[in-house]
């Protein structure tokens, strides 16, 4: 990764998680005080719901203790004190009376709770009122919850007990009101909240037992798990419901268990708080936090942009250079902008090249000198041998001279067959100086290196056995598995039998040569090993530099050729010696598959 | 005493009886006004789709005459009919009008007007005008006939153009606004002579307190009483009239018995209901119970059905079905009396173990129904029950009380029918209504009505 991208992630990275940690810190902080305003507000209308009930309750009790004061009940307590009261005389009695004092409920009840007349179900006079257990105790105590039945449904209300007495037998009189959607409309809900009852009148949920101010409540039945929680439990309980996909419809449920006189679970009031401010308020917290971020991260790449031009340019300035330079281009410069680190830096590298083009240009000269003086010492070296014998023959000629006309044609014909035998060692000197100065471009093809060792094998095989010197065992460990390579034959064939001449001109005694091959990769690796004389560690050094040679009638071209083949193919070679038990070359050679013409490539894959 | 003391004695005494015999007196004039709830949309007594009730049949036989009528005793008696024939089967009967009688169009009431209307009413029959008389052939022995003919449906109407209906009876229209007034005017040249007062107005619609209201402020001669309602209004003073029961409150189920264990529980139903209790209470000590259809004014049987409740009974035959299902119970949404009776019965049923949920709904299993019983003719009566309620027709092989007592006994042993009481047609009447009669079906005898005028 570059240096401008890990300033640009670095950046991008910082800036988003700050901007994550402001959001979720907010975020994290308004639920909180979300939550404790919904709790408030909970506890505000449970409070205010508590309020309504017992003012309610007293205004039930209020209501009972008016009816169990008035004429009417007392005359009813009188007839029922002469004995079995007319029940069709009362039958519309508690209606009329409940009407006037606006209660839904009212029973006029005997001593033995039989009903003398009843508002909410008149046709139940004679039967037993059986929902209040103790009808006397009932008469001292405040209002209570209690489930009323009705001829097509049970109910919830709030109901008094209070008597009227005429002699001995009570008559009491039992009023209520509806616990239903008129009561939960009758509390004050701040914006956002709701109130619902759920009368438990039956094991187990039943949506049509929830209400809430406008009757019946749509999808009820999400809240199945809270009201069976309460029912199991009796105790209060909240919950989240969720009533569609969108959050903002979801709402915080607070549910009240509401217990009659024998602590038995008679309903629930349930307190809806809507989530809908909350969600989005942390919606806008979100939006906020992703525009922040976004432009955050944009920002960030501005000022990655910004540093990046002014940090990584003069360094990818410097790469670059560099990479010149490594490519060769020695001249390489940096231009310098700032007057800081980079700025020194720069200055540094170009100095540096600076100061390397002139040791190069130094170095040059003196190679070049050094060259010289080799060739001319290899020049003066080989052209003196030819020499020498030219100007004793050409001295034995003009001495020759003075001879018979026979003798000096005999001495003629020597002599001139000598000069141009020495004549033809001189051009062959100036041939191989030629050579090396025109080497060849490789012509690159598919070539199998095993095929080439094993032409120059056979073209050795005569000398490596000839009766004129000690033999030499030639082996060859050829990988038969190598791929093909992209090469020129003709100049790998010349290069491996330079390497070949010159093992057996290291092994004058004998000896074994090896050739091994093996592939490692994308790279074929060729070893020459003799069991030669060996070389000395600076003879290893300048062994592949032109004229030189170790030996006594070599032109010092050989190896360098052999360098020369080998560099040119993109491939690698190196010695390794010790005196007295051999030397080993190992060439190292790419495939170069990629570099054959189009067409020859097409027939490799072909072959193939 | 000096004889002057004695003169002005004797004249004091000849202004008082004078005076006392003006008092009494039948007077002309003055319109009575009636509130009814009943709100029908056509007067035609030949139009089945509206609904019937005693009220309805009374305005029926204030404007439109009949070719008999029943007495009291269930006796016929001539009408426009001077008198008939029925040939020997029954099958053909002949029927000669009286004379001189005119529809309040003016035209004469001929054969033909008669056959024209009777054939509207009842188009199985062939009716034919022969001359004076007009001759009835039915399709089979119709020994009741002439109890048919004097039902209200059976009243003879001239039918000029749609809407537009003429009658021979006591009053002619005047005014008429469907299902809400209507206005009748005296007949003057009615041929049972010209009714005491001139005009009849009829508000229609009104529920039964709105009647007891325009009653007390004085807006109304003649209200319906409610059966619940009758001993409250009587114990404040007004003057109620009733007739003998004319009306069947039963409950009728929905579908035939569907099996033994089904019959059991229907029965169970009938032992458990209390039928004392919620006369006594709900109907105000109105009516009667009942466990048969007709009521024993007409049969002359009727207490041998028993009505008394017996729980153990009932609880009994409940405990030998396994599994009783949760009957619905119907009422009529207008009829508060229905609901609470409905829920009576449905506790009753409770405690037999029988589940009666009441409802408004139409598709219940059981119906609590109110029944016209049509007619003083026991025979007529039964088989109206039965068609009014979807029953099996009752088949009588003779005319005795024994063949009519079997006819009943057959319909009641579907158990498609519980009988519960038979109520009588109750009315309120305000003073100046005079010489107020009304024969025991609950038919009024408005024409002999007379209005006592206010004194200055």
């Amino acid at each position: 990764m570059s240096f401008r991208r890990k300033l640009l992630a670095v950046f991008a990275l910082t800036v988003f998680l700050s901007v994550a940690g402001v959001a979720w810190i907010v975020s994290a902080v308004t639920r909180r005080a979300f939550e404790q305003a919904d709790a408030e507000r909970t506890v505000a209308l449970t409070a205010q719901f508590r309020r309504e009930f017992s003012r309610s309750g007293e205004d039930v009790l209020r209501r009972v203790q008016a009816i169990a004061g008035s004429e009417a009940t007392m005359h009813m307590a009188l007839a029922l004190s002469h004995g079995s009261p007319d029940y069709a005389t009362y039958l519309s009695e508690a209606k009329s009376i409940a009407e006037n004092q606006q209660l839904d409920f009212l029973e006029f009840v005997d001593g033995q709770a039989t009903i003398i007349s009843s508002a909410q179900w008149p046709a139940k006079f004679g039967y037993k009122e059986s929902s209040v257990s103790n009808l006397a105790q009932s008469v001292s105590k405040n209002a209570f919850l209690k489930q009323e039945e009705l001829p097509d449904r049970a109910v919830l209300g709030l109901f008094a007990v209070r008597a009227a007495s005429v002699g001995e037998k009570p008559l009491y009189v039992i009023g209520g009101r509806r616990l239903d959607k008129d009561f939960i409309a009758s509390l004050e809900l701040p914006a956002g909240m709701r109130a619902m009852l759920y009368q438990n009148l039956g094991p187990g949920f039943s949506s049509q037992l929830l209400i809430d101010p406008s009757g019946g409540v749509q999808r009820a039945d999400k809240l199945s798990p809270l009201i069976s929680k309460i029912q199991q439990q009796g105790q209060e309980a909240s919950e989240i419901v969720h009533w569609s996909s969108n959050a903002a419809d979801d709402e915080m449920i607070h549910a009240i268990p509401l217990k009659g006189q024998e602590d038995q679970l008679l309903g629930a009031l349930l307190v809806g708080n809507s989530r809908s401010t909350y969600v989005e308020l942390e919606r806008r917290i979100r939006a906020a936090a992703l525009l922040v971020g976004g432009g955050g991260i944009l920002l960030a790449v501005l000022l990655s942009g910004w540093a990046a031009a002014r940090v990584t340019q003069p360094v990818e300035q410097l790469a670059a250079a560099a990479r010149e330079v490594a490519a060769g281009n020695w001249n390489a410069h940096v231009q310098v902008n700032s007057a800081d680190e980079l700025g020194e830096l720069a200055e540094a590298f170009n100095r540096m090249t600076h100061e390397l083009l002139e040791q190069r240009e130094r170095l040059v000269q003196t190679e070049r000198v050094a060259a010289w003086r080799e060739l001319a010492r290899r020049l003066a070296h080989e052209l003196k041998n030819p020499l020498f014998p030219l100007q004793l023959t050409v001295e034995n000629l003009t001495r020759a001279r003075q001879q018979s006309p026979d003798e000096f044609e005999e001495i003629f014909r020597e002599s001139s067959s000598t000069l141009l035998a020495e004549i033809a060692n001189l051009k062959a000197i100036i041939s191989r100086f030629s050579e090396f100065s025109k080497m060849p471009q490789p012509q690159l093809q598919r070539v199998q290196l095993n095929d080439v060792i094993h032409g120059v094998g056979r073209l050795f095989q005569a000398q490596f056995q000839s009766s004129n010197r000690p033999a030499i065992t030639c082996n060859l460990a050829l990988d038969e598995h190598l791929e093909p390579i992209a090469a020129d034959p003709e100049l790998l064939h010349r290069a491996i039998s330079n390497l070949v001449l010159n093992a057996m001109d290291a092994m004058p005694q004998g000896g074994t040569l090896t050739l091994r091959t093996r592939q490692d990769g994308a790279r074929l690796y060729l070893e020459v090993v003799d069991t030669g004389s060996g070389l000395t560690a600076e003879e290893c050094e300048r062994l592949f530099t032109p004229y030189y040679t170790s030996k006594q009638h070599g032109t010092g071209l050989g190896l360098a050729i052999v360098q020369s083949v080998v560099t040119d193919h993109g491939g690698r070679i190196s010695v390794q010696s010790s005196l007295g038990r051999g030397t080993t070359f190992q060439i190292d050679l790419p495939r170069n598959m990629e570099k054959l013409p189009a067409a020859g490539q097409q027939g490799s894959s072909a072959s193939i | 005493m000096r004889p002057f003391g004695w003169r002005s004695l004797a004249a004091s005494s000849l202004l008082l009886a004078a005076l006392a015999s003006a008092a009494t007196r039948p007077q002309y004039g003055g319109t009575v006004r009636i509130s009814t709830r009943i709100a029908p949309a056509s007067l035609d007594p030949a139009d089945g789709a509206q609904q019937d009730s005693i009220t309805r049949r009374n305005l029926t036989r204030l404007i439109f005459d009949t070719l008999v009528t029943l007495d009291n005793a269930g006796k016929v008696q001539p009408a426009l009919a001077t008198s008939w024939k029925a040939e020997p089967g029954t099958q053909r009967w002949e029927f000669w009008l009286r004379h001189d009688v005119k529809f309040h169009d003016g035209s004469p009431l001929t054969g033909d007007a008669v056959a024209a209307s009777l054939r509207t009413a009842n188009p199985k029959w062939s009716i034919f005008p022969n001359g004076d008389s007009v001759v009835i052939e039915c399709d089979a022995p119709a020994p009741n006939l002439l109890g048919e003919l004097a039902l209200p449906r059976n009243a003879i109407a001239k039918r000029t153009a749609p809407g537009k209906i003429f009658g021979t009876g006591p009053f002619q229209i005047a005014d008429w606004q469907p299902g809400k007034k209507l206005t009748l005017q005296a007949e003057e040249g009615y041929w049972n002579g010209r009714p005491f007062i001139d005009s009849i107005a009829i508000e229609m619609s009104k529920s039964f307190r709105d009647q007891m209201i325009s009653l007390e402020l004085g807006k109304a001669d003649l209200i319906e009483v409610a059966p619940e309602q009758v001993r409250r209004t009587m114990m404040e003073g007004r003057h109620v009239v009733t007739s003998a029961p004319v009306e069947l409150i039963a409950l009728v189920f929905a579908r035939d018995r569907q099996s033994a264990e089904d019959g059991k529980l229907r029965e169970a139903v009938s032992l458990s209901l209390d039928r004392a209790s919620i006369r006594n209470v709900l109907l105000q000590g109105q009516g009667e119970p009942a466990a048969g259809i007709l009521p024993n004014w007409i049969s002359g049987y009727a207490f041998v059905f028993p009505v008394d409740a017996n729980l153990r009974r009932a609880q009994e035959l409940r405990g030998e079905v396994p599994r009783a299902p949760v009957w619905t119970l119907s009422y009529d949404a207008g009829d508060p009396l229905g609901r609470v009776i409905a829920e009576r019965i449905a506790l009753n049923a409770r405690d037999a173990g029988i589940t009666l949920q009441p409802s408004l709904s139409g598709t219940a299993d059981v119906r609590l129904v109110h029944v016209l019983l049509g007619s003083i003719d026991p025979h007529i009566a039964l088989a109206n029950v039965g068609a009014s309620l979807g029953l099996s027709q009752p088949k009588f092989n003779g005319s005795s009380v024994e063949d009519l007592y079997q006819a009943e006994s057959a319909i009641l042993r579907t158990q498609r029918l519980i009988p519960l009481f038979q109520l009588p047609a109750a009315y309120a009447l305000s003073p100046s209504v005079k010489a107020w009669n009304q024969e025991r079906d609950g038919t009024w005898r408005l024409p002999d009505v007379w209005l006592e005028t206010e004194k200055p």
